[in-house]
């Protein structure tokens, strides 16, 4: 008898992503210098060119999206008693630790994030603090959006809805920060360069890591001020590094080549939705799935739910991740291939004959 | 005229060599939030088999191990820690420990040789009797080697009595062992031997070992927990870092015996400087890799005098007070740079003391 040999596909995050032959050549040939005695040179390259992309003046490199976030907070909200408007299902309220907090002493004020991502232009209205400084109220500072935003789907912020949040922000003298974890995602599947998706920001932070592929790192972009502000928080932090050319370099090639493989990953992650919804028993909201990432539900029967599911999936070599009880995460990337696809099918198919039938 | 380069500013300066170069290039990696990273996991079983741990976590940068270990060592509201008033922590790290961590230093004077004295920590221990007034001591940090002292060594003995008084009060004990290496070298004592009062070590990959990048912690498997998680809270979660640790372990197997040489040339450097007029310099105060040299007053030389034709020369140093000079060695200096600093001190000391004669 012959054991079929189980391959592995790695749908789990696009932080999975390793680095390619030519990010592994860049890397190895950096010009590096020590950034904090000086400047490294590489990232001083890419930190210009991602300025460029976002439209901002400045922007520095720092070791992840989570730290992005939080400095890019800490430097808006720099005075006690401040408060950030941000989504209930945002990741910097949900993943990082709960860091804005613990760590920065920021108090964080949550809206309900909708199905397509976006806040409630009214209920952030409503969500400001009065400024006539209320005995019992912080002072809100600071509006966070995330586009793409994870938790609804890798759902894209449309730049109208982007461009009102951030009229609302100036009309209260507060910042826009966009958490741009996915922001090339969002801008391959607008049609719109990030430039102008993040126009009204005051700041953004941007995954090097995630779908672009680079193996570590996120780029922080604002004005030169916040951006100076930024460094010495890093470094306070702990961000500081010396030799980053080499981190940078592998980043520069992904910027180069990778931004325009994402089209791909939305097409992928279209067909996968497509298939997946088309299995009995399994459900996919496929008009949802915008750009690289599907929830998958399972019918609600308590005796087998999204992680029994993924353990069952794990032994045929695919990983994805349980979202919520009876809801499964897939992320597509650059390094899944058609014929990943249609074996990824397969094994749902297969999972499928093993999930209960839906209680009428 | 072609000028040559000689950066002393640090021993952070360092590049990495064409064996790391390659290392980084072809690093096998995974996903180290998701999963891990196989070849950080390589890194830090080895680091801390070496300092003789239970586990290690690679973090960016020395200042988030320190920042890491005394939060988690802290962790409880209204805690103290107690260092030198002339640490690394507490001068050079922003404050972070308390801006950031909610941490109170109490400091004590740290002597010329980079010690605390054991009675002055012993006093500086807060009774648990004042609570009503009294933050809670938690946590004595040293740091080995002493930096600010002149890259001064703590032996095994001072630390193991410091080690002492922490287990009597009930604290623990962290190192900032970002030198360390070069203490262990310098005393002829395995790193796991001086640090073995310890609780956590902080150790610096970057520097004289001349990795591009980073810093491993050790400690206990439930300190080092905690520690994976803070790391992730300050944003020091990195994806594929196996390409950073390849090269910190190229770095331990070929770098490691070459620290000894970094402070031959360090003496050598201090010996030349002793000789040479207004100039003022401890030699028998080099212990390792790092020089203070001072000007002497009365002599018409200036710190910033020398550090401008030093510049010109093309040697690099920080900017540091009117009178005092740092200067760092590490691997990639040589004896030529060493004999080529000497020769424009000595041209400029004499230039600047005898303008008559130039």
């Amino acid at each position: 008898m012959v054991t079929p040999v189980i391959r592995t596909v790695d749908l789990r995050s696009d932080t999975v992503t390793k680095p390619t032959e030519s990010m592994r050549s860049a890397m190895a040939n950096a010009e590096v210098d020590d950034d904090v005695l000086g400047s490294d040179p590489t990232a001083v390259l890419l930190e210009r060119e991602v300025a460029e992309i976002a439209g901002k003046e400045a922007a520095m490199f720092v070791p992840s999206g989570t730290m992005g976030n939080l400095i890019s907070v800490l430097v808006h909200c720099d005075e006690r008693g401040s408060e950030v408007i941000l989504g209930d299902d945002s990741h910097i309220h949900i993943y990082e630790n709960g860091g804005v907090s613990s760590l920065g002493g920021v108090h964080p004020r949550t809206v309900k994030n909708e199905g397509d991502g976006t806040m409630e232009i009214s209920s952030i209205e409503a969500a400001v603090r009065s400024p006539k400084g209320d005995l019992h109220y912080p002072v809100t500072k600071l509006i966070c959006l995330e586009n793409t935003q994870a938790n609804c789907g890798g759902r894209c912020l449309p730049i109208e809805y982007i461009d009102k949040v951030g009229e609302l922000a100036k009309k209260h003298g507060l910042k826009l920060h966009i958490d741009g974890a996915r922001i090339f995602n969002a801008s391959v599947a607008l049609g719109v360069p990030v430039k102008r998706i993040v126009q009204a920001a005051d700041s953004v932070s941007i995954c090097l890591s995630k779908g672009i592929g680079a193996p570590v790192g996120s780029v922080i972009v604002g004005s030169r001020k916040f951006i100076t502000k930024a460094r010495w928080l890093r470094k306070t932090l702990g961000g500081g590094m010396r030799q980053i050319g080499v981190l940078c370099a592998a980043a520069l090639v992904a910027l180069r080549e990778n931004v325009a493989k994402l089209e791909d990953d939305h097409k992928k992650a279209k067909i996968l939705a497509e298939g997946l919804n088309r299995i009995e028993r399994l459900k996919v909201n496929v008009a949802a799935v915008e750009t690289n990432i599907i929830y998958v539900d399972l019918p609600e029967d308590p005796k087998f739910g999204a992680e029994d599911a993924c353990k069952s999936l794990e032994v045929l070599g695919v990983l994805v991740i349980p979202q919520t009880t009876f809801r499964i995460r897939i992320v597509l990337h650059h390094q899944i291939s058609d014929s990943d696809l249609e074996y990824v099918l397969s094994c749902f198919e297969k999972l499928s004959s093993s999930v209960p039938e839906e209680k009428v | 005229m072609v000028v040559r380069s000689v950066d002393l500013r640090s021993d952070t300066v360092t590049r990495p060599t064409d064996a790391m170069r390659e290392a980084m290039a072809s690093a096998e990696v995974d996903d180290d939030i998701l999963g891990y990273d196989p070849t950080a996991r390589h890194l830090e079983e080895e680091m801390a088999k070496m300092m003789g741990k239970e586990a290690a976590l690679f973090v960016p940068s020395g200042t988030m191990a320190n920042l890491i270990c005394v939060m988690v060592h802290c962790d409880v509201r209204g805690s103290e820690v107690i260092l030198g008033d002339n640490s690394h922590i507490h001068v050079y790290e922003n404050g972070g420990i308390s801006t950031i961590g909610g941490v109170h230093p109490k400091t004590i004077k740290n002597e010329e040789d980079g010690t605390m004295d054991l009675g002055a920590i012993e006093a500086a221990i807060r009774d648990p009797k004042g609570i009503t007034f009294y933050p809670s001591t938690r946590l004595i940090c040293l740091e080995n080697t002493h930096a600010n002292s002149g890259g001064r060594c703590l032996s095994a003995e001072y630390t193991d009595r410091v080690g002492e008084i922490a287990k009597r009060h009930g604290l623990k004990l962290h190192i900032d062992g970002a030198r360390l290496f070069n203490a262990s070298i310098a005393l002829g004592v395995p790193v796991h031997r001086l640090v073995e009062a310890a609780d956590s070590v902080s150790v610096c990959l970057s520097k004289g070992l001349g990795a591009p990048v980073g810093t491993v912690i050790v400690g206990s498997s439930s300190f080092i927990e905690k520690a994976k998680t803070l790391r992730k809270t300050l944003g020091g979660g990195m994806r594929q870092i196996g390409v950073l640790c390849a090269a910190a372990l190229v770095a331990l197997q070929e770098n490691l015996p070459k620290l000894q040489f970094d402070h031959k040339k360090a003496k050598l450097l201090a010996e030349g400087l002793n000789q040479m007029k207004g100039i003022r310099i401890n030699v028998a105060a080099v212990e390792t890799n790092m020089i203070f040299m001072d000007t002497e007053d009365g002599s018409r030389l200036t710190a910033e005098k020398l550090r401008k034709c030093l510049t010109e020369c093309g040697i690099l140093v920080l900017p540091g007070n009117s009178s005092r000079i740092r200067m760092v060695v590490h691997h990639q200096i040589t004896t030529s740079d060493v004999h080529y600093t000497l020769s424009c001190l000595q041209q400029a000391v004499q230039m600047i003391q005898e303008p008559s004669l130039s």
